[in-house]
């Protein structure tokens, strides 16, 4: 996550972005894609500092997810009219915010500008500092990030129903127990840009949430069984069942748990490790 | 009918300022909430460290006529202590959210207090007797040696130095799972409800350990919530009839005898957005700070970042007036919105009632830069002042202030790059029958009257 154990100039930060935003107020000439770009990544900022808050303000959370949702829909209807895909994902680089100072000096520099818009595409370069500056992230990944601090905001908030007489009239009273059902049937059925889990989203390695190590994302889940000793490399053949009753307690060589391919393996290797324990329990 | 109405034709006068002088604010000194009770003797506020200060007005000295009675401390107590959540992990702010008091029943005075969770009904209550002469103890409470009582003798109520005790009389707890946002008391004087962002509960006073629920916005997934309740108020005489406002710049109204679960409402007022004010934050801007009906309950008051709307009850479509409060603004929005000045919650309030002015004629907000604004309905004029030490001398009247936009600046007018957002006034309160108004700058609280001849 952004911030863990990463040092940022935050005095340095705050002023060039306050020099940003009054640039955005005072110059009439700032291309519209270009404000739009530095409300975004306000605005993103901001849900990223209150997701690092224990009890984030919903008021202000609410506000600025229907600003994001705004900008978004914006964004999606001009690439629907262009041909060419504006902002896909990019990382941000650790230095992306100190690469908001040079952005800030790239403000002043019409010319510069004039070609961040139109070729919004083509900063992609590595070579180019400038093109980390602006924090251009995919719709998947806004999404993903309000989505995930509504959703917290939720599930640290709401834990009990508010007491309430249930009403003698027709009126179908608000039972807890229905909204958690139609919630999983929500998730079940809710596709495209809205991702549910948004912390449990594996990205590419150029998304939004970069910092994200993949272990972090499956931190609630229980992968002990993943673990060293029970998977295996791709290229050992599947044990036969007798060979394997013999010497139960091998220990398999080690891999890394965070390879999709060897935790498919590792699942075909479950299923015959179960097979084995029926035959040593004979049930 | 209008009489001394208008806020041109008020000349408002310095009349006292209470609170620290330095400025390094304490932050449990900020003011939070400020209110008059209904006969307008007491004024309160709540500050950021859950305590509750009342001021008392003198009682008018007849022969000094050129002022009205100055406000003194009557009541100090501590209304809400910090809590921690253990379930959540969360810490509940003590700060008191509002305060509203209810009308004078006997000797006692009653106001419900709330912070972010829990809602208190408070009993401010006199005492300037005490009993005397008892027969087993002494004056100092020592009891007597039983072979000295010679005689018996009846215990008499004698004077005291008047003690003012405050007393949690209820508690209405564990309903809100949001942040209490407005409290307001049923013009029954039996119900009250409360608002958080998602729900609104209603309360009878005398029960503390349920309520009902009339409104819940809260949707199925939180991940389609796009609209928070930003505050409530029941209609002045109709005790079935309450408005809420939104984040998106709604209001609507409800009949609690449609539905025990007021879901639908019987108005929705909303005005259509103007397309050549557009910007990124026209809906952050649009977010209603505040709610107040009109004392007639014809009217209702909203007030958004920029400006304040009169709606009348009967038009849903588009508010009767619109008042800018600091138009400069609208061309720093994105400043503002970095340094989240852009969620400033400003209230706003209605004129008193006197015998010489008998509508809500005149409406006053906050601003930044210690200035405050009215608005008169009547003649349409408005006005800027200030609230700030450097008027101190009682009966100075007020003087205008004026904030250039752009331009030349003229002598005496500020430019909008020198105002300073740290001080700004959230909270105004008026007094129910007099020209005498409350104004809470961060940390001080400032009493204005008009001037008298």
């Amino acid at each position: 996550m952004l911030g863990r154990g990463l040092k940022r100039k935050l005095s340095d930060y705050e002023e060039n972005m306050a020099g940003l935003s009054s640039a955005f107020d005072s110059s009439r000439s700032l291309p519209y894609p270009l404000k739009r770009q530095l409300v975004l990544n306000m605005c993103l900022t901001k849900l990223q500092t209150y997701k690092m808050l224990v009890e984030p303000n919903l008021h202000r959370s609410v506000l600025i997810a229907n600003t994001v949702r705004q900008i978004q829909e914006e964004m999606r209807q001009e690439s629907n009219q262009q041909p060419v895909n504006i902002c896909p994902g990019i990382a941000p680089s650790s230095h992306s915010y100190t690469g908001i100072e040079s952005s800030g000096i790239s403000l002043q520099l019409p010319s510069g500008i004039s070609q961040q818009e139109s070729n919004c595409c083509d900063l992609r370069s590595v070579e180019d500092p400038i093109e980390n500056s602006l924090l251009i992230v995919s719709d998947d990944d806004m999404s993903s990030a309000i989505s995930s601090i509504l959703k917290d905001l939720d599930f640290v908030e709401d834990i009990s129903p508010p007491t309430c007489l249930v009403p003698t009239g027709d009126d179908q009273p608000k039972f807890p127990e229905n909204t958690v059902l139609k919630l999983e049937d929500d998730r079940q059925d809710s596709k495209g840009a809205e991702c549910v889990f948004g912390s449990f989203e594996i990205s590419n390695s150029t998304s939004y949430l970069k910092d994200l190590a993949i272990d972090d994302i499956f931190e609630d889940i229980d992968t002990s069984m993943y673990d060293s000793d029970f998977c295996c490399p791709p290229l050992m053949p599947p044990r036969s069942p007798s060979l394997a009753t013999e010497e139960p307690l091998k220990t398999f060589p080690s891999c890394n748990s965070s390879s999709a391919n060897n935790i498919q393996i590792c699942r075909t290797d479950l299923s015959e490790l179960d097979h084995i324990m029926e035959i040593l329990v004979g049930s | 009918f209008l009489g001394a109405g208008g806020g041109n034709d008020i000349q408002w006068c310095f009349s006292q300022v209470k609170g620290a002088v330095d400025d390094d604010v304490a932050e449990a000194d900020i003011i939070s909430t400020v209110e008059f009770n209904h006969s307008g003797e007491l004024l309160a506020t709540g500050d950021k460290g859950g305590r509750v200060v009342i001021f008392q007005q003198e009682q008018e000295n007849k022969t000094q006529s050129h002022s009205r009675g100055e406000y003194n401390v009557y009541s100090t107590f501590q209304s809400h202590e910090p809590e921690f959540d253990y379930l959540k992990s969360l810490e509940i702010e003590e700060k008191i959210n509002k305060i509203r008091w209810l009308p004078q029943k006997n000797a006692a005075q009653f106001l419900l207090s709330t912070n972010d969770k829990t809602i208190k009904l408070w009993k401010i209550s006199e005492r300037d007797k005490r009993p005397e002469g008892y027969n087993l103890k002494e004056e100092d409470g020592r009891y007597r040696d039983p072979t000295t009582v010679t005689t018996l003798r009846v215990p008499v109520f004698r004077p005291m130095d008047l003690m003012v005790e405050a007393s949690p009389r209820r508690i209405f707890a564990n309903a809100h799972t949001y942040h209490i946002n407005s409290i307001s008391i049923n013009s029954d004087y039996e119900t009250y409800l409360s608002a958080d962002d998602l729900r609104i509960n209603l309360w009878h006073l005398e029960i503390t350990d349920r309520s009902f629920n009339i409104v819940d916005i809260k949707p199925a997934n939180m991940e389609e919530l796009t609209e928070v309740i930003t505050a409530a108020e029941f209609h002045p005489n109709s005790c079935s009839t309450f408005v809420y406002s939104s984040s998106k710049g709604t209001i609507r109204l409800c009949d609690m005898r449609a539905a025990a679960l007021c879901d639908r409402h019987s108005k929705l007022f909303e005005e259509p957005e103007d397309p050549s004010n557009r910007s990124f934050f026209s809906e952050i801007i649009s977010s209603i700070s505040d709610v107040k009906f009109s004392h007639s309950g014809r009217y209702m008051m909203t007030r958004d970042y920029l400006s304040v709307k009169i709606w009348d009850l009967n038009m849903e479509n588009r508010p009767v007036e619109t008042y800018q409060v600091h138009e400069y603004l609208r061309s720093k929005l994105c400043s503002l919105y970095e340094n989240d000045c852009i969620f400033d919650k400003f209230e706003c309030c209605w004129n008193g009632l006197d015998r010489q002015v008998e509508f809500s004629v005149i409406v006053m907000t906050g601003s930044y830069n210690n200035f405050f604004r009215m608005f008169d309905r009547n003649s349409k004029r408005d006005v800027t002042l200030e609230a700030s030490r450097e008027n101190n001398k009682p009966r100075t009247v007020l003087k205008p202030r004026k904030v250039c936009a752009s331009g030349k600046r003229k002598k005496d007018e500020i430019s909008v790059d020198s105002l300073d957002f740290n001080k700004k006034i959230l909270h105004t309160a008026w007094h129910p029958k007099e020209n005498i108004i409350a104004v809470a700058t961060t940390n001080n609280l400032y009493i204005f009257q008009d001037k008298m001849n």
